[in-house]
């Protein structure tokens, strides 16, 4: 009890469960106006005459929120490999050349590592350090290329299937930013800066409460993060089609400013995962099952306690 | 399922404005058993992918991490080739002739780098160099040298955006006349739909004969802004930008633009190209 800092009154009130002799009807149609949450289809085979132990559960994430959060791991983690690889062969961060004739900023990045890192001052060459490493290596142009489209194609198919979901049952109301979430994103941010030390000093910290799915600093994560797909998208298009597209490419500043914006965002990509992994890790396995089978057994609202942190 | 459905679950709760939650209360065993369904299927699919991701990886690119293999199932390649095609057919879709691509001014114009992919080659081939037409309607094939071809040819300008298959582009001053303008002095035979453009003067690394050919459709060499350019700055071609004279298609990646083209073919089938045959897309468009 004492380590379950962020709900002091445990775990046992979130499972709530009917009493055997609890006669209440319980199969009542849920007469929800989207096609979203509904994840347990009724089969009327399944159900016991008697239902009795019954879980309150919180219906959190619809099978297609689901299936696009997953798939698009590998397949980000495809793009950005061969992006990198790509990107290798005319690198837009440069300076002007060395001595070596070297003037691409991504391989300064590996000289500096190689000279200064422990273990690396024998890397047998430096400069390819970091196309080694983020990347499917270098000069494979042609094969970062059949790779980068292949996945770039299921990732758009991924993320019309999702954003049409996200249009047709509601959820975007979810990721929509209010103007009290600047006040309420202040506070998550003094929370998640608190929370960890009050875990180690085994100090309660209050979770600021909020009202919806997201509280506001998850709601600008993920929000910012659809935005950030159709961006990579739109400014992938932009380098991919310059010419026949050339209003596409001016919208992002021309061909090359495209190539920027495309990187960048990539960028924010990764960003974006560094603190959503080490959240959801955090946050437990309530969290991480909810991504998989869609509920949550954090259905308690009152008194800001509702934690669900990924 | 004649009988009448129940739904499994009922809503538990009621938010403040009267409307149903996300709150239901569901049987545990069924729970239990949904759970682990769904937790399966997700460990199975993440195998899966693993498994695809590692198939789908260059062996290349797994020797580095320490896996030697050599592993090339056929369906590897039919599926990469599927999305290049696919995405080729997009290309094709999105390209208009008459929509032009963006010029430039003068003050605008950047350096342009040699990028031939072997030696640049030359300059004995010059002297001997005749322009060799075949496919056409009338006759089988026709040489041309240079002097016939700017006698005959009104000469164009255009300053294009070069883009290249690499990421690279500059703005360059191309001068030559059209590709279209030729097409009509020498018509191809009815059935053509593409071109095969060479140059057999092309050299590898290690200046060794190297013919270089490419596909061209005929839509993109009928395009206003399909150039045989014979002057670059203002001035004639040099050897690094392939004297005397080179295809510029600005809605064409730059490995399109054949320098020192020595021979345009004109076929009803889509001819061989030298990047196609190396795992690049065949159409390039852009």
């Amino acid at each position: 009890m004492k380590r379950n800092i962020r709900d002091p009154r445990g775990k046992r009130r979130a499972r709530q469960r009917r009493h055997p002799h609890d006669r209440r009807p319980q199969f009542i149609v849920p007469k929800r106006p989207s096609f979203l949450p509904v994840i347990v289809q009724p089969v009327a085979a399944a159900i016991p005459p008697n239902a009795v132990t019954v879980v309150r559960v919180q219906i959190k994430h619809h099978l297609l929120v689901r299936w696009a959060h997953w798939t698009t791991i590998p397949l980000l983690l495809g793009l950005i490999l061969s992006g990198i690889s790509i990107y290798w062969s005319a690198p837009i961060f440069q300076h002007p050349a060395d001595s070596t004739g070297n003037f691409d900023q991504a391989a300064d990045i590996g000289i500096w590592l190689c000279a200064h890192v422990p273990g690396l001052h024998h890397y047998s060459n430096p400069p390819d350090w970091f196309y080694n490493h983020l990347s499917l290596g270098p000069g494979m142009l042609g094969v970062a290329l059949r790779l980068h489209w292949f996945c770039a194609y299921l990732f758009m198919t991924n993320g019309v299937l999702y954003l049409v979901g996200l249009a047709l049952g509601g959820g975007w109301r979810a990721l929509i930013p209010r103007k009290s979430d600047l006040l309420a994103s202040l506070q998550m941010a003094r929370y998640y800066s608190l929370a960890p030390f009050a875990f180690l000093l085994r100090r309660p910290v209050i979770h600021p409460a909020y009202t919806g799915k997201y509280n506001a600093l998850q709601k600008a994560a993920y929000g910012s993060v659809s935005a950030a797909g159709v961006l990579v998208v739109l400014s992938g298009w932009a380098i991919h089609k310059p010419m026949q597209l050339y209003w596409l490419a001016a919208v992002f500043g021309g061909y090359n400013a495209a190539r920027v914006w495309h990187f960048i965002l990539m960028c924010f990509f990764i960003l974006f995962v560094v603190p959503h992994v080490i959240l959801v890790l955090a946050d437990g396995w309530d969290t991480m099952r909810s991504m998989i089978t869609g509920w949550s057994l954090r259905t308690e609202t009152v008194g800001g306690i509702r934690r669900d942190e990924s | 399922m004649t009988k009448v459905r129940k739904p499994l679950v009922s809503p538990a709760g009621q938010s403040r404005d009267g409307s149903l939650t996300d709150i239901f209360d569901v049987p545990f065993d069924l729970l239990r058993k949904r759970t682990r369904r769904d937790v399966l299927i997700f460990g199975t699919s993440a195998l899966a992918a693993l498994t695809a991701g590692t198939v789908l990886l260059p062996d290349e690119t797994m020797q580095r991490i320490g896996i030697r293999r050599r592993f090339n199932p056929r369906g590897k390649d039919w599926l990469l080739d599927r999305a290049i095609n696919i995405d080729d057919d997009v290309a094709e879709a999105l390209y208009s002739s008459k929509r032009l691509v963006p010029t430039y001014s003068k003050s605008q114009v950047t350096g342009l780098k040699n990028n031939y992919n072997g030696a640049t080659p030359g300059p004995d081939y010059i002297p001997g160099w005749n322009l060799t037409l075949s496919g056409l309607q009338y006759g089988l094939t026709v040489s041309l040298d240079l002097r016939t071809l700017l006698r005959r040819f009104e000469l164009h300008e255009e300053i294009t955006r070069f883009v290249c298959v690499e990421g690279w582009s500059e703005i360059a001053w191309w001068g030559g006349f059209r590709f279209a303008d030729l097409l009509r002095a020498f018509p191809p035979v009815s059935q053509a739909k593409w071109a095969r453009i060479e140059s057999s003067v092309n050299l590898d690394v290690n200046g060794n004969a190297d013919p270089y050919y490419v596909s061209l459709d005929i839509q993109t060499a009928q395009h206003p802004q399909s150039l045989l350019a014979t002057h670059f700055h203002g001035d004639p071609l040099t050897l690094e930008h392939g004297a005397p004279l080179r295809l510029i298609v600005p809605v064409k990646l730059g490995l399109k633009n054949v320098k020192a083209i020595t021979g345009i073919t004109f076929l009803a089938d889509e001819p061989k190209d030298y990047w196609r045959v190396r795992g690049y897309s065949r159409y390039d468009g852009i």
